[in-house]
């Protein structure tokens, strides 16, 4: 039970390091829509059961945005400013 | 715009309006909830919200017809107005091109509108002209068959209008039914879900696919369709290409179970309020499985001596659908993260598995629905069965099922109109072998327990 308790994280991550903030992670739900074909035939982009999972480019992932891992990368915002 | 997104990324906690602000469910929610408000407003200063509520009576000849539209196309018009303001209000928020969405739901409202004036011809049961597998097959027909441009897809909002639905269906169910039939909704959808994810689990596993495909095709098949595979796909960190296998799968066997379950539970002479009890644990898809129920209570009462009542369609699909399977999303996601953390390999991202994840991806329009019943059960009680059938229901209760029956409509001609069986991806033999299985172990317990077990329940179930 301990073992499993441990796996639980009752916070979120820390500002700065979640995949919401990283330069990989893209979550517009227009995009997770195009991405997926198909997925508003019976679902939506923006469901509240998506919460704000999006697409790891670099891990090839479909992932929680409060996740994180060892190759975050500081999102640039003015890239993203430029790109939007 | 630099301000918005600086805020967005760098805040851990995003401002409590963006969320209801940007997901259609709470839309669905303060939309639903604010037609109840309005609705009882009117009908305290003695009026109603008729007028603008206004759906297509019975008609037999082109006359009839005729002399009906020519005396209610003023609030045809006014409804279609208040709708496109409502929706263009929620597009604008959640960051959509009001302009496409427009001209889209113009076109889906005059095709609505079309549908529900065929249903209410006098013979189209005897044709079997049912409007929610009318609007499934015209939505099916154009767009797979016809084409449409792209920019339309704006306005085919599937999820949106079956979950504002959902919250005004909720105002014309009796709070007391959800609580006595809760749990017995949520004992056989549990069984069936638990049943059905092992099966699909464990074959895939067994025709050697990966164990998070195989979890997120699992819960597409047991819980509540794609929006559950994703769910899921996100709690799991599946692959990008795992996602739109669990789609491809859920769309085809949805599309064919719409049509299939009220055909066999016809043959069958099921009485409506079991039929909606098999659709609601068998069916995967919220939208898909209320089309098939509401075609199957449309059949009440006529020359095919099917028993029971439409509502009644309605009330067992929607207690097992969403409160027996819909409203556990959160958890079968924290659980599979936390298996896919504690017993599956992960070295990719990090070990942890957020507890938060059970209200996140909890689907709030089930608020409103809840409310809404809440609501009318509190205005309702205190009425004589006389006062409510000859002032209540015609005031209150009756233009709000008509403002839910268009929401359903648009819902039903847009799955349609977004399924284009040539851009589903291509799922590939084992995972379709496993959805299927799971699909048939699904529809054989579903009909053992909504029939032998629960049936009794199901087919007296009190709707009013």
């Amino acid at each position: 039970m301990n073992k499993i308790l441990e796996h639980i994280q009752f916070t979120q991550n820390a500002a700065g390091s979640q995949c919401k903030q990283c330069n990989h992670f893209e979550n517009d739900p227009d995009i997770i829509e195009k991405t997926f074909k198909g997925l508003t035939t019976l679902s939506s982009g923006y469901a509240s059961v998506r919460a704000g999972d999006g697409l790891c480019n670099l891990l090839n992932r479909y992932l929680s945005s409060k996740d994180s891992c060892a190759n975050f990368s500081p999102l640039n915002l003015n890239s993203q400013i430029k790109s939007r | 715009m630099e301000s918005k997104i600086t805020q967005e990324a760098l805040s851990p906690k995003p401002s409590i309006w963006k969320e209801f602000l940007s997901k259609e469910d709470w839309w669905a929610v303060w939309l639903g909830l604010g037609i109840v408000f309005v609705a009882y407003v009117f009908y305290l200063a003695g009026s109603s919200i008729s007028w603008i509520a206004v759906a297509p009576a019975k008609w037999s000849t082109f006359s009839d017809l005729a002399e009906q539209l020519s005396k209610n196309g003023i609030k045809y018009l006014a409804l279609l107005v208040a709708f496109l303001g409502l929706f263009t209000l929620v597009i604008s928020y959640i960051g959509q091109k009001k302009k496409d969405f427009i001209k889209s739901f113009v076109f889906i409202f005059i095709l609505s509108a079309i549908i529900y004036i065929i249903g209410s011809w006098d013979q189209a049961n005897k044709y079997n002209l049912e409007p929610p597998l009318l609007a499934l097959a015209l939505g099916l027909f154009i767009s797979n068959v016809i084409g449409l441009p792209k920019w339309l897809d704006a306005g085919f909002r599937v999820e949106f209008y079956i979950k504002l639905g959902i919250v005004l269906l909720g105002a014309t169910l009796p709070f007391t039914l959800i609580i006595w039939g809760g749990p017995i909704a949520i004992l056989q959808a549990s069984i069936v879900s638990i049943v059905t994810f092992l099966t699909i689990f464990f074959t895939a596993r067994k025709l050697g696919l990966d164990k998070r495909l195989a979890a997120v095709l699992g819960t597409g098949g047991a819980v509540c369709g794609v929006s559950a595979s994703i769910a899921v796909a996100g709690a799991v960190r599946a692959k990008k290409e795992d996602p739109p296998i669990a789609i491809s799968l859920v769309v085809f066997w949805a599309i064919i179970i719409i049509f299939a379950l009220p055909f066999v539970a016809r043959l069958l002479n099921l009485p409506t309020g079991i039929a909606g009890a098999w659709i609601g644990t068998s069916e995967f898809a919220d939208a898909a499985g209320l089309a098939a129920a509401q075609s199957y209570g449309g059949l009440a009462g006529g020359h095919l001596g099917i028993s029971g009542t439409a509502d009644q369609a309605l009330a067992s699909y929607t207690l097992i659908k969403v409160i027996g399977r819909d409203i556990w999303i959160g958890i079968w996601s924290f659980v599979l993260a936390l298996i896919s953390v504690t017993i599956w390999e992960r070295t990719e991202t990090n070990s942890k598995v957020q507890l938060g994840q059970i209200w996140w991806r909890f689907p709030k329009f089930v608020i409103g629905f809840l409310v809404a019943s809440i609501l009318t059960t509190l205005i309702v009680h205190g009425n004589s069965l006389q006062d409510y059938n000859t002032i209540v229901k015609p005031a209150l209760i009756t233009p709000i099922t008509s403002l839910r029956t268009w929401a359903f409509t648009f819902s039903f001609l847009s799955i349609g109109l977004t399924t284009r069986f040539k851009e589903l991806a291509g799922a590939g033999l084992k995972p379709f072998i496993a959805f299927t299985v799971g699909v048939i172990v699904n529809l054989i317990l579903g009909y053992f327990l909504s029939v032998t077990v629960f049936g009794d329940y199901w087919s007296n179930i009190i709707t009013n």
